[in-house]
């Protein structure tokens, strides 16, 4: 009997017994607005003992929103929190914690300098020696234990910004289960993970669960979620649209209340002809991120790149375009060899990027929304050396038609704008230039589901107009819908390329966590993950 | 936040609440009061004669402020300067014609410029650390070739730069103009200026955007050079002596007229209108307390609890408007 | 377990064996540390009278002010702030300690009257930062103006002289053949280095520096603590005072100026990053008694005095160049 089988047993059985208890916290209609944006609207979500509640939702749809009302980051402005039936404010992520809600921290909330075992220790109380000083020994020991727990075993003492990224995160998890907590909230916790470290997690969530402990989980991966979930809530938009027992729920079912509506009618991909070779790609090398990549797109091709977190396909993205150093390999653009030294030469030669980080890599948020579009175009737009703001304000009322840019005039900031608006001006900023190949990376990251579906439109009308495109995407009915061909990489490699038709779901998660594609052919519908080795 | 919900302060947003306005009243009231407290303040050939000392630290100021807006710093102005001055003194000394004499010293201003360009981005160095270390080297060049001595007796035609006089107008303060005017055009009105925001308010997304954000800092120090050269020459030439220890002190006078202008020193923001105002504000300031018989001690003092106090109001009121 | 020994060799990147040499290569004084070595080799071998006793320990004397006020410096630079008043600093609270001691005599008494002063304008600094808000660079720039006007003003402008003997002790005694400054800068050197590394608020000066974001998450005192970093400046520029003034004899109105970029110099030298969150006690000390080292050296070997600020140039820029390099030969941070 597998482990995952043995758990789905015992799971059964303690969920019978959690039924009987209160919840550990209730959200009862609450509701949460940014400036005149709602990020959620009078969303219920419970956790009773010994559960694992999945929320899923598209980008955007309000999970981690309703996770930082949990958590203490965010007040409702209506509805209650409620712990053990208590009603509840938390006005500090230190509050939530007493009430024995952990959340697993973002890699962000690392201290890069401390070593690991400090880092665990960090805000709590620290074990002290009789005369009053920190007990690194045994601060040490405790660590090692707790990473032991998890079946990880790694120097403790080094600083935190030598470990890999896959310790990180089992760090981050560790750190979330130090205290004693009652819930343990898990946003994307295997987003950077392989194979086996995810199965190591799962084991980790059903020791949990049958010690009474509730989870919540947060994935985009459908299939992990049929795997680890009791029930499944389900957010669009910021609402709540449907809480199940995950037995009552299949994935096609999932997906059609996530998105709203089919998925034929979200993405738009018209059939187009293939032109040239555009871009090229070869031997493109940065050890420790990615290695010996070659690529090829075509003009009027849309090329996607699927892959876990940390597989080197932003690192890939950001070299083509020059932000990081190549240190083998050439690209070329049409035939042409370019220069890999700089965004301006990579513009230069054809190449346009929408980065991951909009708002901290894509924009200037205090600039206008015009500054925005013109920057990397300014010297085109100037006149004897100045700025020419006619001519300036004219390109951005041009963009801003074309691609719908709503909620203010080209002359206000860009911050005044919605996420998904956002998002428009990347674009625009990135095809001011013309380019003929265009990066995206998560392109529709943190937009609502109406911005996301005019954002295919438009990578679907550049590709009709010849450009060649490369997008990358944590989302994999967004690959697998708009992309003619998929790529995916795993550990730094391509491990797999596909055709529309090859590409299915199964195939491209197999390759991106390191299951051959021949054992997983068997496979069923939405349980792609589920081929996990016991181990033993 | 809805229209209607009108706060205290939103009444006050018609009337734009800018930093430079607050300045201007800030300058106006000390004009009145240091007018009543010295007869002499209020005549036209002080207020003029005010500039005369201004000058050397207004030219710093312009570029400074442009460092100041991408996040950046330089510490070693003073340095640098009585570098440059010293160069031309011992240049002149040892029989150097006076024009190829400027024309080195303006070079020596330059080239430590692109030197402290050149440490921050290549080497990626925090830009107070690397002028913090330029500072001493420069002094310390200085004091070291020239053995601490002093040069004087310049030619005649010299005392142009420091000591011409049209009309009741001191020479160097056309230099100031026209510098302003440059800089200003420069920050304002082309892809430069432009550039030098964009990396103050978001370095990364400026270098996603195919800003030559390198570029921009070394010319930015580069420029820096040159404007110390300038100031040097006007000051030394206003003396009529080198000197090792030229400008020591200096770069604080900058620094704070700078701040005082309303540049953040975090990096996105700033005006040469509100830089020209502090440093125009500075050096009342000194001359008026002065005049009207306050000891300097008094100056150092209020100083120092001027900047604090400015920034404190100003920062204030950003928080306020957020 | 199988699974665990192939995780393992993914945590570990290094074979054990190097890993104790390559840890210490990355401690953040360590290149300080290999070039202090280095320079006392160097000098050794070039002057005669460089490696004794006597000098070493005049070396350490010279440093002494230098070296207590970096010490603490040190933590607001770990806290992520800076402190450029110091000079300053050192000025007012010398003629704390000199007024004092002209009425009173004695040694505590003056002693106590400059660390008061001294953890007065200290705190004055961290309130301006933390309730006022302002960013330390521009309180502490401002703060040097402002302290050294009020110096002038307590004072006068007049010097203040005839310290007694009795005060002047901490400056001049010998302790077993040790001049008192040196034993109270490693005194001070043994604390922190204590507390830096075993108390809470030393740990959380670390991670307060480091990330901001991190700590205000993991609810830890931020304001508290870097509050107590500025107020810890002050109190240790009272004690390098009362040795200031216990070896000049007498309290000039210009005292200690220019002494806050020495100060900075020493911390940077030493190994500790301008940008906070990375560094250890250890540094200012390596630092400051580089600075002397150098000093020291180079007038023995004959270079004239004037040379004595450029070479400390170079040797911030040489410092920190060698650190970046090593971040990118080693491999920092990804």
């Amino acid at each position: 009997m597998s482990a995952i089988e043995a758990s789905a047993q015992s799971r059964v059985e303690h969920r019978a017994a959690a039924a009987v208890h209160p919840p550990i916290f209730r959200l009862a209609g609450v509701t949460k607005r940014f400036g005149g944006v709602t990020a959620v609207e009078a969303v219920d979500f419970d956790l009773r003992r010994g559960e694992v509640h999945a929320q899923v939702g598209e980008n955007g749809a309000g999970k981690s929103t309703l996770v930082k009302l949990v958590g203490g980051l965010y007040v409702p402005d209506e509805g209650r929190v409620e712990v053990g039936g208590e009603v509840v404010q938390f006005s500090s992520p230190r509050d939530s914690e007493a009430a024995g809600i952990a959340m697993i921290p973002q890699e962000l909330d690392l201290f890069l300098e401390l070593s690991a075992a400090e880092n665990l220790f960090v805000g709590r109380r620290r074990p002290r020696r009789p005369w009053g000083a920190l007990d690194w020994r045994q601060m040490e020991a405790r660590a090692r234990e707790q990473l032991g727990a998890l079946g990880v075993e790694f120097d403790v003492e080094a600083p935190v910004e030598r470990l890999s990224m896959a310790n990180r995160q089992i760090m981050l998890i560790a750190k979330a289960l130090m205290g004693d907590a009652a819930a343990v909230v898990m946003d994307e916790p295997t987003s950077s993970l392989t194979e086996r470290e995810a199965a190591r997690l799962f084991r980790i969530i059903d020791e949990l669960t049958a010690r009474g402990v509730g989870v919540v989980y947060i994935s985009h991966r459908l299939g992990e979620v049929f795997m680890v979930a009791d029930r499944i809530t389900v957010l669009r938009d910021g609402q709540h649209v449907r809480t199940a027992p995950a037995s009552e729920l299949d994935s096609e079912e999932v997906v059609r209340l996530m998105v709203g509506r089919s998925l034929d009618e979200l993405f738009s991909r018209g059939g187009h002809e293939a032109g040239d070779v555009a871009l090229e790609v070869r031997g493109l090398t940065r050890t420790g991120e990615f290695e010996d990549i070659d690529l090829t797109v075509r003009h009027g091709e849309v090329v996607g790149i699927a892959g876990l977190i940390g597989a080197g396909r932003t690192e890939l993205a950001q070299t083509i375009f020059g932000v990081r150093a190549a240190e083998r390999g050439e690209v070329l653009v049409d035939g042409e060899p370019v220069e890999l030294d700089s965004p301006a030469a990579a513009m230069e030669a054809g190449i346009g990027y929408v980065p991951e980080e909009r708002q901290s890599q894509g924009l200037v948020l205090p600039f206008t929304i015009a500054a925005n579009i013109s920057l990397s175009i300014l010297g085109r737009l100037s006149r004897l050396g100045f700025v020419a703001s006619q001519r300036e304000r004219e390109t951005a009322d041009g963009f801003a038609e074309q691609l719908a840019i709503r909620g203010a005039r080209v002359s206000e900031p860009v911050s005044r704008l919605s996420g998904g608006n956002q998002q428009k001006v990347v674009l625009a900023k990135s095809l001011a230039g013309g380019p003929q190949v265009l990066l995206l990376d998560e392109p529709t990251r943190g937009v609502d589901v109406g911005a996301k579906s005019e954002i295919y439109r438009l990578i679907d009308r550049l590709a009709s107009e010849g450009r060649a495109i490369v997008l990358i995407s944590s989302e994999l009915e967004e690959v697998l819908s708009m992309a003619d061909r998929v790529l995916v990489m795993r550990e730094g490699r391509v491990s797999a390329e596909l055709s529309r038709e090859e590409a299915t779901q199964e195939r491209v998660i197999a390759a991106a966590t390191g299951v051959a594609v021949g054992e997983d052919e068997g496979a069923e519908g939405a349980a792609p993950a589920a081929s996990v080795d016991t181990e033993r | 936040m809805s229209a209607n919900q009108l706060r205290p302060l939103d009444v006050l947003k018609g009337v734009r609440f800018t930093r430079e306005l607050v300045l201007l009243c800030l300058l106006i009231v000390l004009v009145v009061v240091l007018g009543q407290m010295s007869p002499v303040f209020f005549t036209v050939g002080n207020l003029l004669n005010t500039s005369r000392f201004f000058v050397e630290v207004g030219l710093i100021a312009l570029g400074m402020t442009l460092i100041i807006i991408t996040g950046g710093i330089d510490l070693s102005v003073g340095a640098a300067m009585a570098l440059v001055a010293v160069t031309v003194g011992l240049a002149h000394q040892s029989g150097v014609p006076m024009a190829l004499a400027l024309v080195l010293g303006l070079a020596v201003g330059l080239a430590a410029g692109l030197f402290n360009g050149l440490m921050i981005t290549r080497l990626d160095l925090h830009p107070l650390v690397v002028t913090l270390g330029t500072f001493a080297l420069f002094r310390g060049i200085a004091l070291g070739v020239s053995g601490g001595g002093a040069v004087s007796s310049f030619p005649q035609w010299f005392e142009y730069f420091g000591q011409f006089y049209l009309g009741p107008v001191p020479g160097q303060l056309f230099v100031f103009i026209a510098a302003v005017t440059a800089v200003w055009l420069l920050l304002s009105r082309t892809p430069f200026g432009r550039y030098v925001y964009a990396i103050g308010n978001n370095e990364e997304a400026a270098r996603f955007s195919g800003v030559p954000v390198r570029r921009v800092k070394v010319v930015l120090y580069t420029g820096i050079g040159v404007l110390v050269s300038m100031a040097a020459v006007i000051y030394t030439s206003r003396v009529s002596t080198s000197r090792a220890d030229f400008g020591a002190g200096l770069e604080l006078d900058v620094i704070s007229a700078v701040v005082l202008g309303g540049a953040s020193i975090y990096g996105g923001s700033g005006t040469i209108a509100g830089t020209v105002l502090g440093v125009v504000i500075i050096a009342t300031l000194r001359n008026g307390l002065s005049l009207a018989g306050v000891e300097t001690t008094w100056q150092v003092f209020l100083l120092g609890v001027l900047l604090i106090a400015a920034v404190f109001v100003n920062e204030f009121f950003r928080r306020r408007e957020e | 377990m199988s699974g665990v020994g192939a995780l393992r060799s993914v945590g570990l990147r290094t074979a054990p064996t190097t890993r104790g040499l390559r840890r210490w290569l990355l401690r953040p004084e360590a290149p300080a540390a290999v070039f202090l070595v280095v320079l006392l080799a160097a000098f050794s071998l070039a002057a005669d009278r460089f490696l004794t006793p006597d000098n070493l320990e005049s070396i350490l004397v010279q440093v002494a002010v230098l070296g207590i006020i970096a010490l603490a410096v040190n933590q607001v630079i770990l806290a992520g702030e800076i402190d450029i008043s110091v000079g300053s600093m050192l000025g007012l609270c010398a003629v704390a300690v000199g007024t004092v001691a002209t009425a009173t005599g004695g040694l505590l008494a003056p002693l106590a009257a400059g660390v008061a002063t001294g953890v007065l304008a200290g705190a004055v600094n961290g309130l301006l930062v933390t309730l006022g808000r302002i960013p330390s660079i521009i309180v502490t720039l401002g703060m040097l103006y402002a302290l050294r006007g009020v110096i002038l003003l307590v004072t006068g402008g007049t010097w203040i002289t005839q310290i007694p003997d009795e005060t002047r002790v901490l400056g001049l005694a010998k302790l077993a053949g040790v001049s008192l400054p040196v034993f109270v800068m490693f005194a001070l050197f043994l604390i922190v280095n204590a507390v830096s590394r075993n108390s809470t608020w030393g740990r959380d000066v670390f991670a307060v520096g480091g990330n901001r974001r991190a700590a205000r998450l993991a609810g830890l005192a931020i304001d508290r603590t870097r509050l107590l970093a500025f107020a810890l400046v002050g109190a240790f520029v009272g004690i390098a005072a009362t040795i200031y003034v216990g070896r000049a004899g007498s309290v000039q109105t210009n005292a200690g100026e220019g002494l806050e970029l020495q100060v900075i110099a020493a911390v940077v030298i030493g190994g500790t990053s301008i940008a906070g969150g990375r560094g250890s006690a250890l540094a200012p000390v390596i630092g400051a008694v580089l600075i002397g080292v150098i000093l020291n050296g180079m007038i023995l070997v004959g270079v004239p005095g004037v040379w004595q600020s450029a070479v400390l140039g170079a040797l911030i820029l040489l410092a920190v160049t060698t650190d970046a390099l090593r971040r990118r030969l080693v491999g920092g941070a990804a």
